[in-house]
């Protein structure tokens, strides 16, 4: 007996639909009508149609700052995640000629991340802060006489820590496109005389464009959407735009905190689907 | 089957047991439980043959989940409970917000929420909670007439902010509103509470430290540090300006937008001047930053000036007494509300479970973090002479202290900083809340955020 | 056309010139330059483990930061005894679990979702933005949602159903995305090959797509157990009365935090290194036997 082949798609589909549906769908339409009620301040929602929530969202100098912090981090993230996690995979892949060795390298890598996140959030303070490891041994060696304060509490350590735990984010996608790439081509590039940076810019990148698309959604849409971490590791100096709606929540004040959940999810579906326009993945698979 | 109120002076077995004060006899619960269900079914009548083992069996299968902040809703006294009364407990941490969020969207999930005064009166608005008979909390009486009064010697307790008594009575078990007066009907049992102030170096900062203004002094620029909750920080704020004399706030606890407005300012301006090094999230943060001597002055938890002691660092928890109508504890109480869902036999265990919080040994445990009991009588009980003399009467600890896991905190000799309690909790000028612009001073605490 | 000849020789001089390829012999300059880079990479990673390791030895009176405190084994045993706050190990072991269940799910579903979408299927469109949708909700506020429909319908929320729900609609976005990308790899022909051969569609897929995609599915699982491990903004309000790992952590900070974190760092990290060597072993096992045996042959 053959299945019609959307009958078949859909089969294979009925699973993430059994996920997302009550899990995703569901509660973003509760959320949505929740941004249109208003709330008498106790966390009780009055069933009405008001786009107040909307408009002071929106026409908030707030939000846009909250958003400028955001985004500032994101950006810098996304650029170091990207020259890192390249040039990892690069050598993982095109470097490291015993395959046993490059999986033994790969896995030495992902073992900090069986360490729950927040307990690495809590140890950086041990590795950054005024009595810290770094700023003891640079003391030690005489680089510096006074213990170095924007290593901790700052911008500076938001981004250290964001690119530590989401580089790999970035490798795992590129080191799958660029493993992939036909090495004949590489030496026959080698062969006619071409440089190792045009050799770069003309068939390594282009041919792991779709990793690093990958790697920039899961990075864009990590940072985007995390709140704790540039709470804690900037001491305070630096909001952000779920750091806001945080707080919003621990009020109980959920119509105006919804309004900013949605608004941010379109924002940040409409940057995905910019990457997607300049990469796109799904055309890859289909036929 | 019919209540069974049983004399509540038996004591709970302790491991802690001072001879001293004659507390040996190691009489549980249980028994005595059985012994007088025993005696009560005999006087009830014959459908209550072998009520005792029926009692007891049941109560095994009972589990009260008791959800709040790590600071009062503490797993050893959740198993030191469940060990005296015989049925589980189960405590569950969350952060403050998480918590009240929790109780509000899943009130089913939920036996004992724990409730500061301010979540009180929201938990009772959304009708999550069921009011406490207050002829069924034993100690009743003999609680600190702050919190059923309102008042102590006579001397009224300021009502800036949401106060525990404030927040406590209801009219009727299934009011909504907060009843100002004494009913019948409670909202919450309170469990344990504190006076908050600024913890400082005393040797960097050479003197003492009774003005909340000095956290804004020019003196200590890039060497002060404020808290990042909005609704504590920002009364904090208001502390340190009416201390400087910039402003006089018709009521902390709920500004208007022009008050939030001077006050959000005022904070962006110093932040900007580099006033503060940080605003701290995590309570270790706060405990690092004052041992590292990388700020000197600090809005501080109690339990954190005792962490930097422990490290044999100078800290004092400054004494705020209200002077010129200036200054003050910012004071705090959590108490333990009963959710609406609970009914029978787990309602019974329930009422059992916070009695057994006012007969003493969690008044004990608490005081070891320099937070007090509702009921000093009965913590009394529990903790050493000397211990309550350091801990309560301000008097200087005639042995070592130690902290509440026996690490040995402070030295003989020294004083509690504040003097005794009666000192601190009467100079309490405003109480942790939820303000009615709360939404309007979010916003503008985010904006002191991104500056 | 006697110039062709000698433009390739030159040609293949200016190659040897200017660098060998990585292939060929010895290595080139960038070798070091990115083995310099790489181990730069490891080291940055392992530093606050390095510091997490040495702290977890200090003794009762330990906190969190350097200077240490004494030497002992305190912390690791308050950790599987639970002496000081909080209840570490119960978190723990629902976090694994969890994590688990979620990793194998993941690697499932994403599998299945991604062979949906090798063909245009009516409505394809829509799964798909639905599924980006799923992946840049704010998680703090999805939670609350989750939790409110549970509490309307009257299941319980609990760590093996809201929050496995929750986290799933986390990680499957993920795990379908990467399978996008390994998929697009998988030269149809070899199907087709099987196809011809007589192999039925569970044959096909069992015997020559997953082998082929094996590394894929490993990264889809990685991905899976650390988001999960991880994952605190969805499964805040979708845990129920017990919390897992980051749940619980993040409650004992506003209150003294315990070495014993820093105690559960370490044996984590043994734990894996002790699984990793395992199962390199047995990969180089396997691989001797299998060049023995085509030698014996």
């Amino acid at each position: 007996m053959t299945l019609s082949r959307p009958l078949v798609s859909w089969l294979y589909v009925s699973p993430l639909m059994l996920v997302l549906i009550p899990f995703f769908v569901l509660p973003i339409l509760v959320v949505l009508v929740a941004s249109v009620f208003e709330t008498d301040g106790f966390g009780s929602l009055i069933p009405t149609f008001t786009l107040a929530n909307y408009a002071n969202v929106l026409t908030s100098g707030l939000t846009f700052n909250l958003y400028f912090e955001t985004v500032k981090f994101t950006v810098l993230t996304w650029f170091f995640t990207l020259i890192l996690g390249f040039f990892v995979a690069y050598f993982l892949v095109f470097h490291v000629r015993n395959q046993l060795l490059a999986i033994g390298l790969f896995l030495i890598c992902t073992v900090p991340f069986w360490t729950s996140n927040i307990i690495r959030m809590i140890s950086w303070i041990p590795l950054l802060g005024k009595e810290g490891l770094i700023n003891s041994a640079l003391l030690h060696l005489g680089f510096i006489h006074e213990p170095l304060g924007f290593l901790l509490y700052s911008s500076f350590a938001v981004v250290v820590a964001y690119v530590h735990q989401l580089t790999i984010f970035m490798v795992v996608p590129i080191f799958n496109s660029m493993a992939r790439i036909d090495k004949r081509v590489v030496e026959a590039a080698f062969d006619v005389g071409a440089s190792r940076f045009d050799i770069m810019r003309l068939i390594i990148v282009p041919l792991s464009k779709s990793g690093i698309a990958l790697g920039s959604i899961f990075v864009v849409s990590i940072v985007m959407g995390d709140f704790f971490v540039t709470k804690v590791m900037s001491g305070g100096g630096s909001a952000s735009v779920v750091g806001a709606f945080y707080e919003d929540i621990s009020v109980l004040q959920y119509p105006s905190a919804a309004a900013s959940a949605v608004v941010l999810t379109l924002v940040l579906m409409a940057t995905i689907s910019l990457i997607l326009r300049t990469v796109d993945i799904r055309k890859e698979i289909t036929r | 089957m019919g209540n069974i109120m049983l004399d509540d002076s038996s004591k709970p077995s302790n491991r802690r047991a001072r001879t001293e004060s004659g507390k040996g006899r190691a009489l549980s619960r249980r028994s005595f439980m059985k012994a007088g269900a025993a005696i009560a079914g005999a006087a009830i009548g014959s459908e209550v043959i072998g009520a005792p083992t029926i009692w007891a069996q049941e109560i095994k299968d009972i589990e009260l989940r008791h959800v709040g902040v790590s600071y009062s809703v503490v797993k050893a006294i959740g198993d030191q409970a469940a060990k005296d009364l015989g049925f589980k407990v189960t405590m569950q941490n969350l952060d403050t917000s998480a918590a009240i969020n929790r109780f509000i969207t899943q009130p089913n999930s939920v036996d004992i929420a724990d409730l500061e005064g301010w979540q009180a009166k929201l938990a009772a608005k959304r009708g999550v909670i069921q009011g406490i008979e207050a002829k069924k909390i034993k100690e009743f009486d003999n609680f600190l007439p702050i919190f059923t009064k309102g008042e102590l010697d006579g001397h009224k307790i300021p009502r800036q902010g949401i106060s525990p008594y404030e927040a406590l009575y209801i009219e009727k078990p299934d009011s909504t509103e907060l009843h100002d007066g004494v009913t019948d009907w409670l909202t919450n049992v309170p469990q344990v509470y504190n006076a908050d102030s600024l913890g400082y170096r005393p040797d960097l900062v050479g003197h003492t430290v009774t003005e909340w203004k000095e956290l804004i002094d020019p003196k200590f620029k890039g060497k002060a540090a404020i808290l990042d909750v909005p609704a504590i920080g920002i009364m904090d704020a208001a502390l340190c300006f009416e201390s400087a004399g910039l402003i006089k706030y018709g009521n902390k606890g709920n500004m208007t937008k022009k008050e939030i407005d001077f006050t959000c300012d005022k904070l962006i301006e110093l932040k900007k001047d580099g006033q503060f090094r940080a605003t701290w999230t995590t309570f270790d943060q706060s405990v690092e930053l004052m041992a590292a001597g990388e700020v000197v002055i600090e809005s501080m938890w109690s339990p954190a000036v005792a962490a930097v002691r422990v490290k044999q660092i100078p800290c004092t928890y400054a004494a705020m007494n209200i002077k010129d109508g200036k200054e003050g504890y910012r004071g705090w109480c959590n108490g333990m509300g009963l959710m609406k869902h609970l009914t029978g036999k787990k309602l019974e265990a329930a009422y059992e479970y916070m009695n057994w919080y006012m007969s003493g040994w969690q008044g004990a445990f608490v005081s070891r973090y320099g937070y007090y009991s509702p009921v000093p009588s009965t913590a009394q009980k529990f903790m050493t002479p000397a211990e309550y003399a350091f801990w309560y009467e301000g008097k200087p600890a005639p042995e070592p202290v130690t902290d509440p896991y026996g690490v040995p905190m402070e030295k003989a000799g020294t004083v509690r900083d504040g003097g005794s309690f009666v000192e601190r909790v009467t100079n309490i000028s405003c109480w942790n809340t939820l303000m009615d612009e709360a939404a309007y001073m979010n916003k503008r605490w985010n904006d002191f955020k991104v500056a | 056309m006697s110039a062709a000849p000698q433009m390739l020789a030159s040609a293949r001089a200016r190659a040897k010139r200017r660098a060998i390829a990585p292939s060929r012999g010895g290595r080139p300059w960038t070798f070091y330059v990115l083995a310099a880079l790489f181990t730069f990479y490891v080291v940055a990673l392992y530093g606050p483990m390095i510091c997490i390791y040495i702290l977890s030895f200090q003794d009762v009176r330990g906190g969190l930061v350097f200077p240490m405190k004494g030497l002992s084994l305190h912390w690791f045993v308050d950790l599987f005894t639970q002496v000081r706050t909080g209840d570490v190990k119960g978190a723990f072991d629902r976090s694994i679990k969890l994590a688990i269940l979620v990793t194998a799910i993941t690697v499932v579903v994403s599998f299945m979702a991604a062979m949906a979408f090798r063909r245009r299927f009516p409505g394809d469109n829509i799964v798909f933005a639905m599924m980006i949708g799923s992946l840049v909700a704010p998680g703090l506020v999805l939670g609350i949602g989750v939790g409110l429909l549970f509490n309307a319908i009257g299941i319980d929320t609990s760590w093996y159903g809201s929050a496995l729900g929750a986290q799933l609609s986390w990680t499957l976005p993920f795990g379908v995305l990467v399978m996008f990308a390994v998929m697009s790899r998988f030269d149809p022909a070899w199907e087709e090959a099987a196809r011809d051969l007589g192999a039925t569609a569970w044959q096909r897929i069992r015997l020559v797509i997953i082998p082929v995609l094996a590394p894929g599915l490993v990264a889809v699982a990685l991905f899976g157990f650390t988001l999960s491990y991880d994952e605190f903004a969805r499964t805040l309000q979708t845990a129920g009365p017990q919390n897992t790992l980051p749940l619980e952590i993040w409650s004992m900070t506003l209150n003294v935090t315990s070495p014993s974190l820093y105690a559960l760092g370490t044996v984590t990290t043994i734990i894996s290194f002790v699984i990793i060597g395992a199962a390199l072993g047995t990969i180089v096992l396997i691989q001797k036997r299998r060049g023995a045996r085509a030698r014996a042959h």
